[in-house]
């Protein structure tokens, strides 16, 4: 998979390159600056772009702005963001700004390679995923909550925060020694309770983590 | 701006009823002498003119107008005590009054009113040049005015003295009449050359005038010109174009004489031009008033005639002059029309006065009101040297909270840039342990450990960054780093925005925010609530924040160390932070911050 990267710290850089191509993936590019990002997704057309938030010169989140408008201008291309805090605000641009293909997590994941590489697959195939930082945010959020998310049941807001942490049905399951089968029970109650029609399951799934997001 | 204005408003006032000084006093009581005197000529001049006769009703005209010149003039005199314009105009109204002698025809009367019968147009001449000091500037003024009384005085001699004159046939010595013909038109060419070096001056003093200066004295020098002209030429000017009877031609010429003393006086009053000083009501105000700062500058703009005229206090400590607020003054008076006069009390230096050198033209009547104003000056010195310090503190402690901000986004970001990335790069190590090839189990357990650990010791320290300078208000600015903090509450909190008033200056949003932080750090902490609302908004030029928890309440201003920090924050920007706690009822906690 051909991948370009956006990150300033020229080690971390390096870093991220060797994990990404000890992972089977192919760096093309890799960008210092929100500026030189988007010259070379233009160029390469990436399937997945990897991308810090702040970036000279203002170090601001221009990072994060270029990624919105890549996964405008470029639909194919996946995009996920990398940061140092997590923010639910950030969350909700990047997933409504799109239907899936995004994924926002904490830059210290990077060391926990394995996960790591599968979120960036599953984000490139079509899915999301969002930290666990996040996750917990909106967990708590919920319980404070009068919204649709606290009429779930504590199991349903379980199997919904792996779900916006991008965990297939079947890894899901796993964690939470349930059958597949049950997993998928719990999703599609979700779905109802949520109000959210009959359309792709992967669709569907960022529909639902959006309530979770912006459910006050 | 507006406030300056009102207060030199009111400033005007308390003058005016400020207690007038003796020799003021003496002044009006002579003035109300020449009052009673001018009105008693003009009533016996009322009674003397044939009122009833075929002229009547422009024979009324002449006490009338004389009455005008006699109050405009006094009223000028009273306001300008020491500008002789006001005197100028009552002699202007004298002889305005000996022309309407002449119809009364009682001999000694029309005799004196035939030697004069031109001289208004010599005193109207004189008023021109004289504006608005009263005083004749320049050798070419002085020509001129001296040319015009000799116009009518000398040169109008020989027409009654050598040729006999139906109204005064006794005045007549000889029958030449080639000497008064001669004479007529030498006073004619003589009145040409007066009217044309007088537009001269009068153009080149509307050229160099400041533009606020040349809209009055534009329409008072052309009306002065027009009513010169109108006198000699009038009658046959008006009388064949408009088709004017005798009667209405002279009514005219009369009416518009008398509009001079109502111009001049209004002039001088109101024009801002009275270059001579009231520096005894300026004295008596002082006493009486007691000299608020302000309004010190502002009586002696006013004394002065100059409106731009400011003044700057000496402040020996620093060796510079400043303004009242405090702020450093310019060392030179900027613009080559501007003036300095330094006021001295004793042999000490204690301030300064600039004015326009085109209103006031003597310097020493700048420092002779410096002389009057000095001890006031040297008190309101004292008073400008606290608030030069006072405003020197205040921008020191600007400085402090600045740097503090400045220091808290360098920590924040050497944080980021630093340590951060080194705790991912050396997880990623140990990751890379883990799984090399040469490990055994055992040993790779222990290297996912020490990952582990380094991502736990990697999410302290993202707390810690946060607490600092957290990156939601570097990046997005107060409401992102605000709604950051309420999703990170562990109890209800309702955050409701209003911001929509344009961008913050980051010491303000900065100073909401840790406000904000701190705020519900110790609502978590001390207050037992079950539920927190929040509210910025901003509108008006301030930012409002109120944070509201329904918790036990007592909190107090005084013993917390966090929230009197917050305090002295909110102070240095100007702003008001505001604390109800009644025990069992809550706390709310409001700022008010200026942001305009």
């Amino acid at each position: 998979m051909r991948v370009v990267i956006g990150e300033d710290e020229a080690l971390l850089r390096h870093g991220l390159s060797l994990v990404l191509e000890g992972g089977g993936f192919e760096v093309v590019a890799a960008a210092g600056d929100a500026v030189e990002l988007e010259h070379a997704v233009a160029r390469h057309l990436p399937e997945l772009v990897i991308t810090d938030i702040r970036m000279p010169p203002s170090h601001s989140d221009e990072g994060l702005l270029a990624a919105l408008r890549i996964r405008e201008k470029y639909p194919d291309t996946a995009v996920v963001v990398l940061s140092q805090h997590m923010q639910r605000r950030y969350a909700k641009e990047l997933l409504s700004s799109s239907s899936g293909k995004v994924g926002y997590l904490l830059k210290q994941r990077i060391a926990d390679v394995d996960t790591f590489l599968g979120q960036l697959r599953e984000v490139a195939s079509g899915g999301m995923a969002l930290d666990p930082d996040v996750v917990a945010l909106m967990v708590a959020r919920a319980k404070q909550s009068n919204g649709a998310i606290r009429a779930l049941t504590p199991r349903q807001q379980e199997v919904l925060g792996l779900m916006a942490e991008g965990r297939s049905n079947s890894r899901i399951a796993e964690e939470l020694f349930l059958s597949e089968k049950a997993v998928v029970q719990h999703t599609s109650r979700i779905y109802d309770s949520l109000n959210l029609a009959l359309d792709g399951d992967s669709h569907r799934r960022v529909l639902a983590v959006m309530h979770f997001l912006g459910d006050n | 701006m507006t406030s300056g204005l009102a207060a030199a408003d009111t400033l005007d006032d308390m003058a005016q009823k400020a207690p007038r000084l003796k020799l003021a006093r003496s002044l009006d009581r002579s003035l109300i002498v020449i009052f009673l005197a001018g009105l008693a000529l003009a009533c016996i001049q009322w009674v003397l003119l044939p009122i009833n006769g075929p002229m009547g009703n422009v024979m009324m005209l002449f006490p009338l107008m004389t009455v005008v010149f006699l109050l405009a003039g006094l009223r000028a005199w009273h306001r300008r005590p020491a500008n002789r314009l006001g005197a100028l105009i009552l002699f202007a109204g004298f002889a305005f009054f000996l022309g309407g002698l002449g119809n009364t025809g009682i001999p000694v009367f029309v005799a004196a009113s035939t030697v004069g019968a031109t001289l208004i147009l010599a005193v109207i001449v004189h008023m021109l040049h004289a504006f608005p000091s009263g005083r004749l500037h320049g050798r070419l003024s002085k020509f001129t005015v001296l040319a015009a009384y000799v116009n009518s005085l000398v040169l109008q001699a020989p027409s009654y003295l050598f040729s006999t004159d139906p109204d005064a046939p006794f005045l007549a010595i000889a029958d030449s009449p080639d000497v008064a013909t001669l004479a007529r038109m030498l006073q004619q060419w003589l009145g040409a050359v007066v009217m044309v070096a007088t537009a001269f001056v009068l153009i080149r003093r509307l050229v160099q005038a400041a533009p606020g200066q040349r809209r009055v004295l534009a329409p008072l020098f052309a009306y002065g010109a027009f009513a010169v002209c109108m006198v000699p030429i009038g009658s046959h000017v008006l009388i064949p174009l408009l088709g004017l009877s005798r009667e209405m031609n002279a009514a005219v010429q009369l009416l518009v004489l008398g509009g001079i003393p109502l111009a001049f006086g209004h002039g001088i009053i109101r024009g801002g031009f009275a270059k001579t000083g009231e520096l005894e009501e300026l004295g008596s105000w002082l006493g009486a008033a007691g000299g608020a700062r302000s309004a010190l500058a502002a009586a002696l703009a006013r004394a002065l005639g100059d409106p731009t005229a400011t003044l700057s206090f000496w402040l020996p400590r620093h060796g510079v002059f400043v303004n009242e607020d405090g702020s450093p003054a310019p060392l030179e008076a900027q613009g080559a029309n501007r003036g300095q006069e330094e006021i001295v009390l004793g042999t000490r230096k204690v301030g300064a006065i600039a004015y326009d050198k085109t209103v006031v033209e003597e310097p020493a009547l700048v420092r002779a009101a410096g002389q009057v104003v000095a001890i006031a000056v040297d008190r309101e010195r004292l008073t400008v040297e606290l608030q030069e310090s006072y405003g020197a503190l205040q921008r020191s402690r600007e400085r402090l909270v600045d740097t503090a901000d400045r220091e808290r986004r360098r920590i924040a970001r050497d944080l980021h840039d630093g340590l951060q990335m080194q705790l991912v790069l050396l997880a990623l190590e140990a990751q890379n342990l883990a799984k090399s090839a040469g490990a055994d189990a055992a040993a790779a357990e222990r290297a996912t450990h020490l990952r582990q650990g380094i991502d736990a010791a990697a999410a302290e320290l993202r707390q810690l960054v946060h607490a600092v300078m957290p990156a939601a208000l570097i990046e997005r600015g107060l409401a992102a780093a605000a709604e950051d903090l309420a999703d990170r509450m562990p109890i209800p909190t309702t955050l409701e925005l209003q911001l929509d008033g344009g961008p913050l200056s980051s010491a303000v949003e900065h100073t909401a925010y840790f406000v904000l932080a701190e705020a519900l750090s110790n609502a978590l902490k001390h207050s037992q609530a079950s539920q927190i609302q929040v509210r910025l908004a901003d509108g008006d030029g301030w930012l409002r924040l109120s944070v509201h928890d329904d918790g036990m309440g007592g909190a107090d201003l005084h013993t917390g160390t966090g929230l009197r920090g917050m305090g002295d924050r909110v102070d240095v920007l100007g702003g008001f932070l505001e604390l109800s706690s009644a025990p069992g009822e809550g706390t709310l906690i409001k700022v008010d911050l200026p942001c305009a």
